[in-house]
């Protein structure tokens, strides 16, 4: 992960304190120190080490030697486990769902539950989030509901999210503090730059609030990572960036995507204080989200987990090494959970999904004149209402007397009435 | 290679040195009123400038943002001051990437802010696009109206002089075919102030689109034009000049020339009414269709490119609406030439319709041949 910087108190902070104090002095506008020794460099380490990733649990959920547990108590770690359990059982209805065609998208956040759910619960509830569309677990986090988000994927009438003008999983809240899913890859980045500018210019969520940014590493190769992190760390902007890193790009494995010591080494690129976590490590997540929102104002992150992995290996991974499993051997070890607890929360689950599942499959569309509302806000002009008439002129016309069209209409709240009664 | 790139950046400001004595009559031209008989001139580039001095004054939540607005007063002058007025964090310099500040600017209209993104050019703006038309342009729909995105894109648009074919192109027909964005070419100084106070002011999205050639403009200004409160409807044409005998349409430095034409036919007799369109999106298409039905013939004049421009949609609109069984010759476009902009002068003059143009397609649709 990447915390934001202060740039300019980054840069010479770091630098004037290395000791400058060479014979052949410095040059004009930089405080780099001269060298006579011809050397090319390519690390950000300042060896030729990678950057190292940050763990706090091993692959069977125990403490590394020296590792701080973050603070957490039962309750929480409980908190914490549904939720990442709540993902897999959405997924795998979900999933389904849309191989019938009942849905037309879906994504999945298979081996990602711990990254998502270890960031959600690091930031504060009202901390700005930009997801890219994995990270409905942030949601779930913020109490967002099973309806909504059933409602959401099959664009009812209940949907909140955007009257069922979105496609799937492009959720969005303000009530949650979760903005709105958007499609083009990584327009998200500099967005979050903005957002993060306009916090500190809030009165009352300056220097309390910030923006959170996720995105694949696959988007981090849009040219709109590149420019949304210079402008973030130039404005600067109180914005922490998640990078959320499974191997591949849709189907292009990360060898594939970038050269170099992978997304981390961005960060530093652009003064910005950056991490590289385990991130099937919920724990470590949760810390080093705690920790990069805690200098708000001043910090961006890399969840670096799976740089350079190769398609078997990371498949191997999540049966070896599962970010569930991982922390429930964790809790277990605690005292905190047991195969009973495990069942119950299983089979609850499962029962709540698909009863939110089973409510929203049979809720109508939104009422048909929503086609026409919010292009605009404020006076609606004459093209728009042109549009709504001439719709309505052609549902008087045929909508009640022509079978296809009175099929259709019967599947939209209110019949299409909310337009013939106009 | 960084050098060059800069250069061709800063090479339209180049162009437009202006002499100095010019710019203190500017100066003078922003006082207030001191008397009603008293006529005032303000310059474009004035008139936007006071736009934005007096939004930013009422309203907290403006800022501005852009390659060079802040220390360097912008690429054309047109934030002069601004910097010194609000501070830097209402006018913030940001690093050479539209794709970047764009962004900042749309996330933070997202979250309650009123930006105004500085383009040093709309040909620029193209790194941006995106995030003008997916993001900007669709959130508000998209979000089921929860979400709002109140930025103005400004900055130069369409041909300005020497800067070849990467730094000649109207924008006017690519934003205005979005839902979701408005669109405003704006003409004179009252033009400037009054629509882009409402651009400022307004819920959405819009795309602010001035003319690099204009900004040195004087035009006078009523009495009204210079308080702070003048607003003018965005979605309203203006009708120039009235005439009986053909109508001439027109937005941006075109008006000009449309004016210029209509005098010229004036001394044959012949009465042009003048349509400034003003804004682009809403298309102001009541106002063309009334002046259609009284003069019975139409041009339209642009700076664009001929191809599924403003120009052909207004022609569209017309013949689907009832002017079509007004017109008495066929509509007729009067548009910049369909090759990428020549950077020789003489080709680029010719590249572009001029008053002499105007009055000859006028003429043409009027069937007269001298």
């Amino acid at each position: 992960m990447i915390r934001l910087p202060s740039v300019a108190r980054g840069f010479s902070r770091r630098w004037t304190t290395r000791g400058l104090a060479s014979a052949a002095g410095k040059l004009p506008n930089s405080n780099s120190p001269i060298v006579s020794k011809l050397k090319y460099f390519n690390s950000v380490t300042g060896s030729d080490e990678l950057i190292p990733t940050f763990r706090v649990l091993d692959g069977v959920g125990k403490p590394l030697e020296g590792a701080e547990i973050p603070e957490i108590d039962e309750n929480f770690a409980h908190r914490l486990y549904e939720n990442m359990q709540l993902l897999p059982t959405l997924d795998n209805i979900l999933y389904n769902v849309q191989r019938q065609g009942k849905i037309s998208f879906y994504m999945t956040s298979h081996g990602e539950e711990a990254t998502i759910i270890g960031s959600a619960a690091g930031l504060a509830s009202d901390d700005e989030v930009f997801g890219q569309y994995r990270e409905m677990g942030v949601l779930l986090w913020r109490d967002f509901g099973l309806d909504n988000v059933m409602n959401q994927c099959f664009g009812n009438e209940a949907d909140t999210s955007g009257k069922g003008r979105q496609m799937p999983v492009h959720f969005g809240s303000t009530e949650h503090h979760f903005h709105t899913i958007s499609s083009p890859l990584a327009t998200q980045i500099p967005q979050a730059a903005g957002v993060g500018y306009a916090l500190k210019r809030t009165p009352g969520r300056s220097s309390r609030s910030i923006a959170a940014c996720y995105f694949g590493e696959g988007a981090a190769s849009e040219g709109d990572f590149h420019a949304g992190l210079l402008l973030a760390s130039t404005i600067p902007s109180p914005t922490l960036y998640i990078a959320r890193n499974n191997g591949f790009a849709i189907s292009t494995p990360s060898t594939e995507q970038f050269y170099g010591d992978g997304i981390a080494s961005r960060g530093p690129g652009y003064g910005i204080d950056t991490i590289r976590v385990d991130g099937n490590d919920v724990l470590a997540v949760l810390a080093a989200v705690r920790e990069g929102r805690r200098s708000v104002g001043h910090h961006s992150t890399s969840d670096d987990s799976f740089a350079y992995r190769a398609r078997s290996e990371v498949e191997d991974r999540k049966r070896i090494d599962n970010p569930i499993a991982r922390f429930r051997l964790f809790m277990e070890s605690q005292g905190w959970w047991n195969a009973e607890a495990e069942e119950e929360l299983k089979t609850r689950l499962k029962a709540d999904v698909m009863k939110a599942f089973k409510k929203s499959e049979t809720l109508k569309r939104c009422e048909l004149g929503e086609l026409f509302t919010d292009v605009y806000g404020g006076e609606e002009p004459w093209n728009i209402k042109e549009q709504r008439e001439e719709l309505t002129g052609l549902l008087r016309k045929y909508g009640e007397v022509w079978e296809p069209w009175r099929t259709e209409l019967a599947k939209f709240k209110n019949n299409g009435q909310d337009l013939l009664k106009r | 290679m960084v050098a060059r790139s800069a250069l061709s950046r800063l090479a339209p400001v180049l162009s437009n040195a202006r002499p100095a004595a010019r710019r203190a009559a500017l100066q003078a031209a922003r006082g207030y009123a001191t008397a009603d008989s008293e006529q005032h001139t303000m310059t474009v580039r004035d008139a936007l400038n006071v736009a934005m001095e007096e939004e930013m004054v009422r309203d907290e939540k403006v800022f501005i943002l852009g390659e060079e607005v802040a220390r360097y007063n912008g690429a054309y002058k047109v934030t002069k001051g601004l910097m010194d007025k609000f501070g830097e964090k209402r006018v913030v310099d940001t690093p050479i990437t539209e794709m970047g500040f764009a962004g900042v600017a749309v996330g933070a209209a997202l979250q309650g802010l009123r930006p105004i993104c500085e383009f040093m050019t709309f040909n620029f703006a193209m790194q941006a696009i995106d995030q003008i038309v997916n993001s900007a342009g669709k959130t508000y729909y998209m979000s089921g109206g929860n979400v709002p995105c109140p930025v103005v894109f400004r900055g130069p648009n369409g041909a300005a002089a020497g800067v070849g074919a990467q730094h000649s192109q109207d924008y006017a027909g690519w934003y205005g075919s979005i839902p979701g964005l408005k669109v405003i070419s704006p003409w004179s100084a009252e033009d400037c102030k009054g629509l882009l106070k409402a651009a400022i002011r307004d819920p959405n999205p819009v795309v602010f689109l001035e003319n690099e050639m204009m900004y040195g403009v004087s035009f006078p200004m009523s009495a009204e034009a210079m308080s702070d409160n003048f607003l003018l409807p965005i979605g309203k044409a203006k009708v120039e000049r009235e005439g009986s005998d053909i109508t001439l349409v027109a937005h941006s430095k075109m008006v000009t020339h449309s004016m210029e034409a209509a005098d010229a036919l004036a001394k044959e007799g012949i009465k042009a009414e003048v349509i400034n369109l003003r804004s682009i999106r809403p298309l102001d298409i009541g106002t063309i269709i009334k002046s259609v039905k009284k003069t019975n013939r139409l041009v339209i004049v642009e700076g664009g490119f001929p191809a599924f421009g403003v120009g052909s949609e207004i022609c569209a609109q017309i013949i689907e609406s009832e002017a079509f069984d007004y017109l008495d010759a066929p509509v007729e476009r009067v548009t910049g030439a369909d090759v990428p902009t020549p950077y020789a002068t003489n080709l680029e003059n010719l590249a572009f319709p001029d008053t002499a143009v105007v009055v000859k397609v006028a003429k043409r649709a009027l069937y007269r041949t001298n």
